[in-house]
């Protein structure tokens, strides 16, 4: 029972002092929101492209053109060789029929249709095997040890591709996180001084509180519960905004970074989780400060 | 009256003084020297004066009571508890066992008579049906349980003064410290508040009250405790003071 009064205690001194200096704790609270909506965004972005790249490891990782005059017989022997590498999840044979009309869907896919010229030209396509890789990482060692094959005329990979998005991500989550970083020690800034505000409009409660036995928990906590507040309602009104223009973002993700559904639909939750955390966690922090720097000074 | 303080018939131990200052001395760290080698022993029950010009060292005194302050050297003991050797935890304990007044009664003025001094308990985690069964009794004792819906700005300096002290002893302390009670009052009421801590140390509260009024001490003829340049100059029972300080 004693622990239920102090909560309640603590509880209700931090709501009103919350609204006693509304102006200072909304203003915190607005920071909150901003520094969690930038969190938000990066949030996505950061997902949305390492499900893109999770995307691109799935896919075949390299290509290996086949010599034209291969026979079936040396075809399968290669195949065997690949399979037997290390990092090699599984190949495909391709063959030029099959790249043929690969090549005529992707063009009715965009709405084309593919032209190639007199029909007596007999054109074809190069056969190929299509390795996926269990390790991304092997892609390198795989991709030389198929070319030094006599039956193998080129190699191709996505290794460019990958890296290239790799460091797409890793320039936007260095950006982010400083950016995230800049504005975090804002708002941290902001909690402490409007908890010191608030400790100082209330110095003579305080003077009293400690003058009567009260303990440093019964003149702490109500302090740091109102910073917690600011974090709470800051992390809320996010949520609340993220929700309101998730309808557009989810399909976008899906499609733009190729995320799967299934990801999409936890990542709500996700991020409300994360929004709950950093806002209580920085709230919590502020006021801590704030409110353990007064008492040591005035102790 | 009596059953709003727990009447000490034999207070704490007759033997062993709820105040006891050994070779008490304190610098301030500017260097000024506010207590030198102060000697007291205060038994329970006792109306103690401490008089002496500003900066005589009287609110260090009291300052080292309550353990606001710890002296530079030498021993304090209060209310049976050795002040040095105190961890900072035990230090809200203590203070309930000391109630406190001042010049300036330090009350809260958004909150009215019953919760200013109901705020003393809350803070402390009394059970709400305690506070609302102590605080009347506390201010029937003042005498203001028809203001308790006032606020501090509603009513005169005396009666803000019996607030303070209806606060002051929501603990039910072993000790009474007031710190110049009158200063901020007329001839008239400032007797009332006298009227009101002999009352209370009649029930066995100690009472140390810091005060420049030398018709008061005089009238009273109790223990008087001097400060001078922060020492003991004088340490007499019934005594009479003639300094105008």
């Amino acid at each position: 029972m004693p622990f239920v009064r102090f909560i309640g205690f603590s509880v209700v001194r931090a709501w009103q002092g919350f609204w006693r200096n509304a102006m200072m704790s909304l203003a915190a609270t607005a920071t909150v929101v901003l520094m969690l909506v930038l969190l938000s965004g990066l949030f996505i972005v950061i997902t949305g492209l390492n499900a893109g790249l999770a995307f691109i490891e799935s896919k075949v990782a390299v290509t290996a053109r086949l010599e034209d005059d291969l026979t079936s017989t040396a075809r399968d022997r290669l195949i065997a060789e690949v399979e037997a590498m290390p990092g090699v999840a599984s190949v495909a044979y391709v063959s030029p029929t099959a790249a043929m009309e690969r090549l005529e869907q992707s063009y009715r896919e965009i709405g084309r249709t593919l032209d190639l010229g007199d029909p007596d030209s007999n054109i074809t396509l190069f056969a190929s095997l299509e390795i996926s890789l269990a390790d991304p990482d092997a892609s390198g060692a795989v991709s030389s040890a198929v070319a030094d094959s006599d039956d193998v005329d080129r190699v191709l990979t996505k290794q460019a591709e990958y890296d290239t998005l790799l460091g797409i991500i890793n320039v936007i989550r260095t950006v982010g996180i400083v950016g995230i970083t800049l504005v975090g020690l804002t708002v941290l800034f902001m909690i402490i001084n409007t908890i010191r505000i608030a400790v100082y409009s209330r110095a003579n409660e305080i003077e009293i509180m400690r003058l009567v036995g009260a303990t440093d928990s019964f003149i702490r906590w109500p302090f740091i519960l109102e910073g917690v507040l600011c974090g709470l309602i800051g992390a809320v009104v996010t949520i609340v905004l993220v929700a309101a223009v998730w309808d557009p973002i989810q399909p976008a993700m899906v499609t733009i970074f190729q995320m799967p559904t299934a990801v999409s639909t936890q990542f709500l939750t996700t991020l409300s989780l994360l929004l709950f955390g950093v806002g209580l966690g920085l709230g919590a922090l502020g006021s801590w400060i704030s409110v353990r720097s007064y008492l040591s000074a005035t102790r | 009256m009596t059953s709003l303080l727990r009447r000490r018939t034999k207070p704490e131990s007759a033997d062993a003084p709820v105040i006891s200052m050994v070779d008490v001395g304190m610098t301030y760290p500017n260097g000024k020297v506010a207590l030198a080698d102060v000697n007291v022993a205060i038994p329970a029950g006792d109306f103690v004066f401490l008089v002496g010009p500003s900066g005589a060292g009287k609110s260090t005194f009291i300052r080292l009571l309550i353990r606001e302050h710890l002296p530079t050297h030498g021993n304090v003991r209060v209310a049976g508890r050795d002040l040095l050797r105190m961890r900072r935890g035990q230090v809200p304990g203590l203070r309930r066992r000391i109630g406190i007044v001042f010049q300036d009664f330090r009350l809260l003025p958004s909150k009215t008579v019953w919760e200013n001094v109901a705020f003393a308990l809350e803070v402390t985690g009394v059970p709400g049906i305690h506070i609302r069964r102590r605080v009347p009794q506390l201010l029937n004792l003042v005498g203001l349980h028809e203001h308790a819906h006032h606020l501090p700005t509603q009513l005169s300096g005396g009666e803000q003064q019996r607030v303070a002290i209806a606060r002051a002893l929501v603990h039910d302390p072993a000790i009474l410290i007031a710190d110049e009670p009158t200063g901020n009052l007329d001839p008239v009421t400032s007797w009332e508040i006298i009227q009101l801590l002999i009352q209370i140390n009649q029930l066995g509260t100690t009472v140390l009250m810091a005060t420049h009024n030398q018709e008061i001490v005089n009238a009273m003829r109790r223990r008087v405790l001097a400060l001078e340049g922060g020492h003991l100059v004088r340490d007499e029972g019934t005594a009479s003071y003639e300094r105008e300080y």
